[in-house]
C-alpha cells in the first residue's frame, strides 16, 4: 500500500504544490505556512541547479552542500537517504520540508536524537555497530585528506565505543545511543540549523503571493 | 469593540499583538509579545494594497534583505517576517526607551550625551557603508533608546542597497526629510548617498547639541536656500572643536565633505569614544568584554615557533584549561557532508580568546564584513589533538586566501622548525592539515572546515 501510494505520488510530485499543501506541511512540521512557503524557493533553486524537473536529485543536494556534485561524502549520501523518504532516489518537495523541520531550533530534540542514529546506522540494523563506526571516521578522514595510522583509528572508535557501549555487547543500540548524547550534546551540533528560523528573511519573495488568508494567521 | 478585538488576536500563534505605537502612510507598528518567550517585539504591518498602488513592492523586498545584512547592536534587528494575502507582517526587535526625539524635545543635550549618541549613530552609518547599505533618511524620528540609553537606528523604510546605484554611481530619487537632507538632493541632481547620510548625521549632531535645527525657516523656499548655501550660526556654547567639526559635516560640496573614516579621526568625536566591538555567535549578538580581547598587530604577530613564545608557553602550562575531549561522532561531525547550514545560505586580526576557542577577527570591513575565523582545540585522544578552524563570518575567498596563503604556510614552517630538537624537548610532532575547503556557489557564504591536528602538542596560538 505505502509503495504504492509513493508511486502515485512520484507522478503529482511535479506539480506544484498549492497553498493547501502547505498548510499541511505546517501543521505537521516545526514550520509555519510563510516559513514553508519561503522554503519552497529555497527548494526550486536547489531542484533545478541541474536538472529543471522540480526535484531534487542527489547531485543536487550535493551541489548543494559542496558546490560540486560530484564530490563523494558518505554522510551527504546518508542524508539524502534519509531526506528522501519514499527511497525513489529524489527529495521531494514534503520530504525537503518535512526533513528540515528536523533540523530546526524549534524542533524537539529527540526527534534529532533519533535522526542522527539512523544516519549512523549505515546498514539499518537498529545498531550502531563498532564496523560503521569506523567506516564512518576513515570516510571522514578520507573527505578531508587527512591520513592517520591504522592503530589511531582504532583507538578513536574504541574510545568512543567503550563509553557508549553500556551494555558490552560490542555495538551502539538507541537507549545508549540516548545516554551517550545526553553526556556529549555536541554530537548534535550539526542537527541545528538557527539559519532556518530566519528563512523568511533569506526568501522574502513569499510576501507577494502568499497563500495565507487574513482568518488564517 | 473591533479595537479590542484586534488587541488580543494572536498572530501566528505566536505573537500577542498590544497596543498600536504608531503609524505612517503604509505601515501601522504594534507592539506584541511572543507568547512562547515573553519577549516584547514591535510588529511593522503593511498594508499590500497600499504599497502595491505605490509601486512599492520590490522595494519591500529589498527592505527585507537590506535589514538581514545589518547586524550591529544599534541597528534595530528585524527577526522574521510574516504575510497574508492582504497584509506583511515585520516582527522587529522592539526598542523600550522611545524616540530620542522625545528627549531633544525638552531641550538640548549636555555635550558628553550628545557626542555619545553621535558616536553610536556614526558606528551604526559606518557599519551600514561598509556593507553597500545607505538610510538616507535620518532624522531624530528615525533613532531610539533602548532601556540601557543606547542608540538604536531604526525604520530603513527608505533607504537602498548600493546594487540600486546607476552607472554613474548616484542616487536619483528624491527622498528624505527636508530639514536633515542634503543640499545635492535638493538640486535633483543624482546623489552619493553616503555623503548624504553624513550630511543628515551633521543635522542630527547640531540638534543634540543645540536643541533646534540648523537650517530652519518657516517659508519652506528659504530653509532650502540656507541648505542650499550651507548657512548655518552655531550657538555660542558650542566648542570650537565641535564648530570645526560641524563646518566640515555641512560642507555643500560632497565630493570634499568630511568622511566616515575622517569624522573617526576627528578630534572632538575621537574624545571618549569606544568603537563598539561586537560579534555574532550561535546566532546571537554579543558585545565583546574588557579583559576578552587581545590585539594582536602585524609587530606582536610574532613567528609562532620563536623559542621565546615556546618558553613563555612552556612557563604557564597550569593555567591553561583542558581541552574538550572529542569522540568519535564528535569528529564524524566535521564532515562537511553532514553541515546541513550550508544547504541555503547564499586581514591583521583582533583575537578573542575563551577556554580552548580562539576567535580571529579582521580589521578590514569588506562588504560582507570582516573575516571572522574561529578555531577550537578538542583532545581526540591523550595524544591527539584536533583543531578545528573555520570562518564564522565575512567574505569566502577572502578566507580560502586566509588558508592557502597565511595557514598553510605558516603551518609548514611550523612543523619544519619542530622537527629539530630543542632545548624544551617537545615532541617530534608531525602535523597534518586538513583542508576541505571546495569552493561553493557564487554567492554562497559558506562556512569552511580546515582543522588540522597537531599530534602531541597543543596549536600554539592558545599561548598569546
Amino acid at each position: 500500500m505505502r509503495s504504492f501510494l509513493g508511486c502515485f505520488r512520484l507522478k503529482k510530485a511535479v506539480h506544484k504544490p498549492g497553498s493547501g499543501d502547505h498548510a499541511i506541511l505546517a501543521s505537521e512540521t516545526t514550520f509555519t505556512v510563510n516559513e514553508v512557503e519561503a522554503l519552497h524557493d529555497l527548494y526550486n533553486q536547489l531542484s533545478s541547479s541541474i536538472i529543471d524537473d522540480g526535484l531534487i536529485h542527489k547531485e543536487e543536494f550535493q551541489l548543494a552542500l559542496f558546490d560540486n556534485g560530484s564530490k563523494q561524502s558518505l554522510l551527504a549520501d546518508r542524508l539524502f537517504d534519509l531526506f528522501d523518504l519514499k527511497q525513489n532516489g529524489v527529495i521531494e518537495f514534503g520530504e525537503f520540508v518535512r526533513s528540515l523541520s528536523i533540523f530546526h531550533p524549534n524542533a524537539p530534540e529527540a526527534e534529532k536524537v533519533a535522526f542522527v542514529f539512523r544516519l549512523y546506522d549505515l546498514r539499518c540494523t537498529g545498531y550502531i555497530e563498532r564496523d560503521e563506526l569506523k567506516e564512518l571516521v576513515l570516510a571522514l578522514l578520507n573527505e578531508l585528506d587527512l591520513t592517520l595510522s591504522n592503530d589511531a583509528v582504532e583507538a578513536i572508535v574504541d574510545k568512543t565505543i567503550m563509553e557508549a557501549d553500556l551494555k558490552g555487547d560490542g555495538r551502539i543500540d538507541p537507549e545508549e545511543w540516548k545516554e551517550l548524547v545526553a553526556r556529549h550534546p555536541s554530537i548534535l551540533k550539526n542537527m541545528t540549523v538557527p539559519y532556518l528560523t530566519e528563512i523568511t528573511l533569506a526568501f522574502p519573495s513569499f510576501v507577494l503571493n502568499t497563500g495565507v488568508q487574513e482568518s488564517e494567521l | 469593540m473591533s479595537t479590542k478585538k484586534e488587541a488580543q488576536s494572536l498572530l501566528l500563534g505566536r505573537y500577542e499583538v498590544g497596543k498600536l505605537l504608531g503609524h505612517g502612510t503604509f505601515a501601522k507598528v504594534y507592539h506584541a509579545r511572543n507568547i512562547q518567550t515573553g519577549e516584547s517585539v514591535a510588529i511593522k504591518v503593511i498594508d499590500k494594497e497600499k504599497i502595491l498602488k505605490g509601486g512599492l513592492i520590490a522595494h519591500i523586498k529589498r527592505e527585507i534583505s537590506i535589514l538581514r545584512r545589518v547586524r550591529h547592536p544599534n541597528i534595530v534587528q528585524l527577526f522574521e517576517v510574516m504575510a497574508t494575502k492582504s497584509k506583511i507582517y515585520f516582527v522587529m526587535e522592539y526598542v523600550r526607551g522611545g524616540e530620542l526625539f522625545n528627549k531633544v524635545a525638552k531641550g538640548r543635550l549636555k555635550e558628553d550625551l550628545a557626542k555619545k549618541y553621535f558616536q553610536q549613530l556614526i558606528s551604526a552609518v559606518s557599519f551600514c557603508h561598509t556593507r553597500g547599505v545607505y538610510h538616507r533618511d535620518l532624522k531624530p524620528e528615525n533613532l531610539l533608546l533602548d532601556e540601557n540609553g543606547d542608540l538604536k537606528v531604526s525604520d530603513f523604510g527608505l533607504s537602498a542597497v548600493s546594487d540600486q546605484i546607476r552607472q554613474d554611481g548616484l542616487f536619483h530619487t528624491f527622498c528624505g526629510t527636508p530639514a536633515y537632507v542634503a543640499p545635492e538632493v535638493l538640486g535633483r541632481r543624482g546623489y552619493d548617498a553616503a555623503k548624504v547620510d553624513i550630511w543628515s548625521c551633521g543635522v542630527i549632531l547640531f540638534v543634540l547639541m543645540a536643541g533646534y535645527l540648523p537650517f530652519h525657516d518657516q517659508n519652506i523656499m528659504a530653509m532650502y536656500k540656507k541648505i542650499y548655501k550651507g548657512d548655518f550660526r552655531c550657538p555660542r556654547w558650542f566648542s570650537p572643536e565641535l564648530v570645526r567639526l560641524l563646518t566640515r559635516l555641512f560642507d555643500t560640496n560632497p565630493n570634499t565633505r568630511i568622511t566616515i573614516p575622517e569624522i573617526m579621526k576627528n578630534r572632538w568625536f575621537k574624545k571618549g569614544f569606544k568603537d563598539i566591538k561586537f560579534y555574532i555567535e550561535d546566532d546571537k549578538l554579543c558585545s565583546v568584554g574588557d579583559g576578552d580581547e587581545e590585539d594582536v598587530g602585524s609587530e606582536s604577530d610574532k613567528s609562532l615557533s620563536e623559542s621565546d613564545s615556546e618558553l613563555e608557553y612552556r612557563r604557564r602550562p597550569t593555567c591553561l584549561p583542558r581541552p574538550a575531549s572529542l569522540n568519535a561522532f564528535d569528529l564524524i561531525s566535521f564532515s562537511a557532508g553532514f553541515d546541513l547550514s550550508e544547504i541555503a545560505k547564499v586581514v591583521s586580526f583582533t583575537v578573542r580568546k575563551k577556554d580552548c576557542r580562539v576567535r580571529l577577527e579582521g580589521s578590514r570591513e569588506g562588504v560582507k564584513g570582516p573575516l571572522t575565523i574561529a578555531a577550537e582545540i578538542f583532545e581526540l585522544t591523550p595524544t591527539l589533538r584536533v583543531v578545528e578552524v573555520k570562518k564564522k563570518g565575512g567574505d569566502r575567498e577572502e578566507y580560502e586566501e586566509f588558508c592557502s596563503k597565511e595557514l598553510k604556510p605558516m603551518l609548514h614552517s611550523l612543523a619544519m622548525e619542530e622537527s629539530i630538537p630543542t632545548s624544551q624537548s617537545l615532541p617530534d610532532f608531525s602535523h597534518l592539515l586538513l583542508d576541505n575547503s571546495q569552493s561553493r556557489a557564487g554567492s554562497s557564504n559558506s562556512l569552511l572546515d580546515t582543522s588540522l591536528s597537531l599530534p602531541g602538542s597543543e596549536l600554539p596560538s592558545d599561548t598569546e
